[in-house]
């Protein structure tokens, strides 16, 4: 009886094992994947040159399109529907929050600082560019990690030959 | 006597409780490694040296993923655009502001067929392991 007892306590220790390890190696794939769809989604948004002040020679940003692109390929690479819940397919399960989408236009001074105290964020940018801060949280599988989420922060400067 | 009747009954959960680890393992890795491989193939393709991905870059990438142990003739890849142009074109490269999509497949090659040991059912023969990814064409013509 001790020996069944054992057998199974180490069956219960041996799987929440695998479980954590398991949930574990999701979590690092799933980080990954969303800083690369928050990359591309910034790097979508700072080639958005506005048009008509380029006709006047002015090398900067139209925020309008800026964001609808940054959504949009955020969307497209979460797979998340227009109110940035998950699509069945998606890896994760809770709505991702868009926190902070600046578009640095040329209005400011180049090389420009960007600085944000409230999710600890610095960056240069040396042209006109889009910073994104994207809150998600990690669909755990299992109890056995503590839950976790991220603020995933993005920026890309404007792309010219 | 009563010890070899215990380790007969458990004997497939021991069996699954031992090996299953490994399998979801590869099965992690596997889909890391595709991944992966679509985050470099859509820099590559995407950047304003190129603009598309063509049949030369994919046979370069099947050789690549072959290295980690991948069957390259079950790789499949999917390249498209958002505008509807063909993607795969060296001579008509996307121009900036056309979004590259890609997504590559690859069979689960019945790395879940151990989960029947505790009953679950594998999936479907037709079911895929699948990374994709969305970026922005920086080609200027």
């Amino acid at each position: 009886m001790a020996k069944l007892t054992f057998g199974m306590l180490m069956a219960v220790i041996w799987w929440s094992l695998h479980a954590l390890q398991l949930d574990e190696e999701r979590a690092m794939h799933a980080v990954h994947e969303a800083k690369s769809a928050v990359d591309r989604a910034a790097h979508a948004a700072a080639q958005q040159v506005d048009r008509d002040l380029l006709e006047l020679g002015i090398l900067t940003l139209d925020p309008e399109r800026a964001e609808t692109t940054a959504y949009a390929y955020l969307q497209a690479n979460l797979r998340l529907d227009d109110h940035f819940s998950p699509l069945p397919d998606s890896l994760f399960r809770e709505q991702v929050r868009v926190e902070r989408l600046e578009v640095i236009g040329s209005e400011q001074v180049f090389p420009f600082t960007y600085r944000n105290e409230t999710y600890d964020y610095e960056v240069n940018l040396s042209r006109p560019g889009v910073v994104l801060i994207v809150h998600l949280a990690f669909p755990r599988l299992f109890g056995v990690l503590s839950p976790i989420e991220w603020d995933l922060k993005g920026a890309a400067e404007m792309v010219f030959p | 006597m009563k010890q070899l009747l215990v380790f007969v009954l458990f004997a497939s959960l021991f069996c699954w409780l031992m090996f299953s680890p490994v399998y979801k393992h590869v099965l992690l890795i596997r889909q890391a490694l595709i991944q992966q491989e679509v985050t470099y193939l859509l820099e590559m393709g995407a950047s304003g040296r190129y603009g598309y991905i063509d049949q030369e870059m994919v046979t370069e990438s099947r050789e690549r993923l072959s290295a980690y142990g991948f069957d390259p003739n079950r790789l499949s890849y999917e390249i498209a655009s958002t505008s509807g142009a063909v993607a795969d074109d060296r001579f008509a490269p996307l121009p900036r502001g056309v979004g590259l999509r890609l997504t590559i497949r690859y069979p689960y090659d019945n790395l879940l067929d151990i989960d029947r040991l505790i009953g679950l059912a594998p999936p479907a023969n037709d079911a895929r392991l699948s990374a994709s990814g969305m970026k922005m064409s920086e080609f200027v013509p």
